[in-house]
């Protein structure tokens, strides 16, 4: 039995763990208590990490599929066949599409990145889960300027107010979860903002009950309360107060708020926990705006030990952000259009970058002619899933590398076989800004290789400068075009957990507040549709491979999937006496948008009026919800 | 008979086990934890350390553990049992450990017996090491399975300074001994009482506060813990069934195959009865659905007197390491003290 310190695939806490091997086979997990995350401590999906790698559905060798036939090939084969694809397609003047993944490691991303825009000289690159969580990363750039200052995660068991906005935080974020608990213990006061009555709310003092699509009321009421109090905020807020003031003049302030208000305001540490949620992309932007505002006017943006936390669900959202897997921004999560930025850029891969604006993933798969898909199920992360899936079917040439067989993967023309965390090196960057490594503990089954190395090839065959025998040679040059992460490579020689911090090349922080306008917001209920239907939570689970190939974790959440096979609405008993329904009976939604039939389940914790709709069911009500997270539905007995 | 050893001609010891079989030891990681490990050289085995925070238990029962093979035959299928029947050393493990290993070992022999399970154990012998002071978490004293050992080891180590006492407590720990003869004396009296007189200091050196089984095993086993504490501390688990896999005496599996196409192999998996879905039924009843159903659940097996007088002890050998793996903060003497006081501390 051996085993490699590693850090853990799931979520964006980035907890570390020892991966057990025995005669090539992986064998489990086993805690470490030196890990700076996890000190020992890990969640039921860190404990089984090992399994999807194990009992994962895997491909063995590359194949080309097309016209009714599969034919497995070399590696040589494989990628001259993409690369000479893709080319014809750049030379008939169509448009190609490159998807990078948040559970793919800093090195896979960075190529893909370097491979769509050297490369196929586009700028549609991005990744699934960034259209739920790029608008929470806005709100906050809105006041806080490019550097979010962020804490840490010791922070937040030392602090003495916490701020919870929260999907559910226990079943998301364990460990942090753990941390608010620890914090408890410390005697910290814990403050929820919910639709729910979660675990955490149970365990908070004071519970702030918010309405799905109206939560900006709660948030802008304690922004009016904060401003009552007289805080102008620190003198590093630049703030525009008659504005702000004038702003919030009609926002009512609850006595709940004015007590919240105080308790931040009076602590000296205070952390601000804000997840990604789905749903209308201005008001996500001006929620989190709000949340940065009431943080900087009571001053604990710069205060040590306090600060946001936005919370990121899979391990390396942050790292794709950084490696400019996105649209508009380049290596180091830098503006694409930063002169400056370009020119770096630029003379390190030996390429002109391309102009052309690019566009966000739910945009280019439904035009793009080309996709090279990395480590990713679209159809599983993004909001409107099917949809995804549809375009994705239509693509003309669709490349997908993946450690699993996802549904993305088996319509794939070219399936490129990748190794798992468990079986290639690289880095991750976990919610806090902490670059840590994974480590290979066996190898790759069949053929498959470290998916830098296919990604490294395909960049060759586009002649674009580059050649790397280690994935450590990749990270050297994520150095070199991302110089915040110049730092961090000095762990990548050591032989320990790593963990070096991403650094804000400037120590002067300043934040801005401005007036956004109206803050009202028009509630999508009505006379004739008077439930609130809403889609719970922003990422599922139990679509991800690292959790549907895991035989301990998928029986947890399958068994949901396999009860409501056509979908289900949760809503209190009140409201289901009223519309006499049953549980496991039908219901029908009805709302501006259209309708749909899915299962009842009764729900104790509900408030009356409002209906959820777990996220792992959005495609079976789009055709209600239209775009948004939210809408006023009718309820009938079906 | 009591056996003395040099401490430096302990190296030589191991370094014949290594000779016999695979040694299990702890080893310290580069990033600095002790992890049980196989070692290859006997420099590798950390002597003077804290108890590794991963019980060695994944050797007599591993997280992923291959029991049969399955291949398809025509129309039927031929079954090969797997075989681990490796003779392994077990060094420098703590008396809470060699404890548990015993625990589990009583429970596979139970009827039906597990072969599998008991391969590994009749080929294992546990070299374990007296502790002469409690750990930081520790509460042995309370479960009756430390901090010296009067069974459940093959051999005995008690450190002495200069030299090691070595007590011998089966055929297996005679045969390690016998291995290499020379390096082994005959204990003097002194040694003897020098030992008696540490496992006294030991005792003494455990707080008042540990963990009051007595007492949670009367209410918990008359059903007279109520509903509402249950529900009360089940806010406080974050249900990652960490508690399970570091304890010494947990043995919950699943079962699951591995591999296709014509040939499986038939695994058995750690699993845990804090997870939702352990009991779910194919009907899609859940007789466990609640958190605090489970963790009352847990705890009944742990600490009850009807299970008590089935295995002789309480289901936990007090190693303490629940304690530091908890995510939330329903550990051993957290819930013991809770039921015992009637409330749970916030």
């Amino acid at each position: 039995m051996s085993a490699a310190a590693t850090t853990c695939p799931f979520c964006a806490c980035g907890c570390g763990f020892y991966l057990l091997q025995r005669k090539g086979q992986l064998a489990g997990v086993a805690p470490g208590e030196t890990h700076p995350v996890s000190e020992g401590r890990l969640c039921a999906r860190g404990w089984s990490a090992h399994e999807a790698s194990l009992w994962g559905d895997r491909l063995r060798q590359p194949l080309l599929q097309g016209n009714g036939k599969q034919q497995s090939v070399s590696w040589a084969e494989a990628l001259d066949h993409v690369a000479g694809r893709l080319k014809e397609l750049m030379n008939a003047g169509k448009s190609i599409g490159v998807l990078g993944s948040s559970r793919a490691t800093n090195e896979e991303n960075y190529l893909a990145g370097k491979l769509a825009r050297a490369g196929l000289q586009t700028n549609n690159i991005d990744f699934s889960y960034y259209p739920i969580c790029y608008s929470l990363l806005l709100g906050l750039e809105d006041v806080c300027g490019e550097h979010i200052p962020s804490v840490h995660f010791s922070d937040i068991a030392s602090s003495q107010v916490i701020l919870l906005a929260e999907g559910n935080l226990a079943e998301t974020h364990p460990q942090l979860a753990s941390a608010v608990m620890r914090a408890l213990g410390n005697g910290a006061e814990l403050i929820t903002l919910s639709y729910k009555k979660t675990q955490m709310t149970r365990l908070s003092s004071l519970h702030l009950q918010a309405t799905p699509g109206l939560e900006g009321e709660v948030i802008h009421g304690l922004l009016a309360a904060a401003l009552d109090l007289g805080l102008q905020g620190p003198a590093y807020v630049d703030i525009d107060y008659e504005a702000l003031v004038r702003e919030l003049h009609s926002v009512k302030r609850t006595k709940e708020a004015r007590q919240v208000a105080k308790s931040i305001a009076r602590a000296e540490r205070a952390v601000f926990l804000i997840p990604a949620t789905s749903g209308n992309a201005d008001r996500q932007r001006r929620n989190a705006a709000g949340f940065a505002k009431l943080a900087a006017i009571t001053g604990h943006l710069t205060r040590p030990s306090s600060g946001l936390l936005p919370l990121l669900a899979r391990s390396n959202v942050r790292g794709a952000c950084d490696m400019g897997v996105v649209p508009d921004r380049l290596p180091g999560y830098e503006p694409l259009d930063n002169p400056r930025s370009r020119d770096r850029v630029q003379d390190l891969w030996g390429k002109k970058l391309p102009l052309a604006s690019g566009l966000s993933v739910q945009s280019f798969l439904q035009s793009v002619s080309g996709l090279v898909l990395v480590a990713d199920n679209p159809a599983s992360v993004l909001p409107m899933g099917q949809r995804a899936m549809d375009a994705m079917k239509a693509i003309e040439f669709l490349v997908v590398l993946d450690v699993f067989k996802t549904p993305a993967m088996r319509i794939a023309h070219a399936q490129l076989p990748i190794a798992s965390f468990a079986e290639t090196n690289g880095t991750i960057t976990n919610m806090e800004g902490r670059v840590q490594r994974v480590r290979a503990v066996t190898n790759p089954p069949g053929e498959a290789r470290g998916g830098w190395r296919v990604l490294a090839e395909l960049c060759a065959r586009f002649d674009i400068p580059g050649s790397y025998s280690s994935a450590t040679d990749v990270f050297h040059e994520i150095g070199q075009a991302a110089p915040r992460y110049a730092g961090t490579e000095r762990m990548s020689s050591q032989d320990t957990w790593g963990g070096a911090q991403v650094e804000h090349p400037d120590g002067a922080k300043s934040f801005v507040i401005r007036s956004t306008g109206a803050t009202e917001m028009a509630t999508p209920t009505s006379a004739e549709h008077p439930y609130l239907l809403a889609l719970d939570g922003a990422f599922d689970w139990g679509n991800d491979p690292l959790v549907t190939f895991s035989p301990t974790l998928n029986r947890d959440y399958r068994s949901e999937g396999k009860l409501f096979p056509g979908g289900v609405v949760e809503l209190g008993q009140s409201d289901a006496d009223a519309l006499k329904l049953r549980p496991g009976r039908p219901a029908r939604l009805i709302s501006v948008h259209g309708e749909v039939v899915v299962s009842v389940r009764i729900k104790t914790d509900l408030k009356p009026g409002v209906l959820f709709v777990p996220y792992a069911f959005r495609d079976c009500v789009r055709n209600v919800l239209g775009t948004d997270s939210v809408a006023g539905v009718k309820v009938e007995c079906a | 008979m009591a056996l003395a050893i040099e401490r430096k001609a302990v190296t030589k010891w191991v370094e014949r086990l290594l000779e016999l079989g695979e040694v299990i030891a702890p080893v310290r990681t580069p990033c600095g934890d002790l992890l049980f490990s196989i070692v290859h050289s006997a420099e590798e085995v950390v002597w003077d350390s804290a108890n590794p925070l991963h019980p060695p238990k994944a050797f007599v029962l591993p997280q992923t553990d291959p029991l049969v093979k399955i291949t398809r035959n025509g129309q039927g299928v031929e079954l090969e049992p797997i075989h681990d029947g490796a003779r392994r050393f077990l060094v420098n493990v703590r008396s809470c450990d060699a404890k548990g290993i015993a625990f589990l070992t009583r429970m596979h022999e139970m009827d039906p017996a597990d072969a599998s399970y008991l391969r590994r154990s009749d080929n294992l012998t546990i070299i374990s090491m007296a502790c002469i002071s409690p750990c930081a978490v520790g509460f042995c004293i309370c479960a009756d399975s430390g901090p010296f050992l009067n069974d459940s080891y093959d051999v005995q180590l008690t450190d002495l300074g200069e030299t090691y006492l070595a007590e011998v407590g089966s055929a297996k720990g005679q045969a390690a001994v016998a291995e290499e003869p020379n390096l082994f004396r005959n204990a003097t009296e002194e040694e003897v009482i020098r030992r008696k007189n540490l496992e006294a200091a030991a005792r003494n050196h455990f707080g008042e506060e540990n963990c009051h089984f007595g007492s949670a095993m009367r209410r918990i086993s008359t059903g007279r813990v109520p509903d509402a504490l249950w529900e009360k501390m089940s806010d406080w688990c974050l249900e990652c069934g960490a508690c399970n896999f570091v304890c010494p005496t947990c043995y919950c599996f699943s079962v699951k195959d591995l591999g296709g196409n014509g040939t499986w192999t038939r695994c058995r998996l750690w699993d845990s009865c804090q997870y939702s879905a352990f009991t779910l039924e194919a009907s899609g009843h859940n007789p466990r659905a609640q958190r605090k159903d489970r963790m009352k659940r847990r705890f009944f097996h742990k600490v009850s007197a009807q299970y008590y007088a089935r295995d002789g002890m309480v289901g936990c050998v007090g190693c303490g390491r629940c304690i530091k793996v908890c995510l939330g903060a329903t550990h051993m003497p957290a819930v013991v003290s809770a039921i015992r006081k009637g409330k749970w501390h916030e």
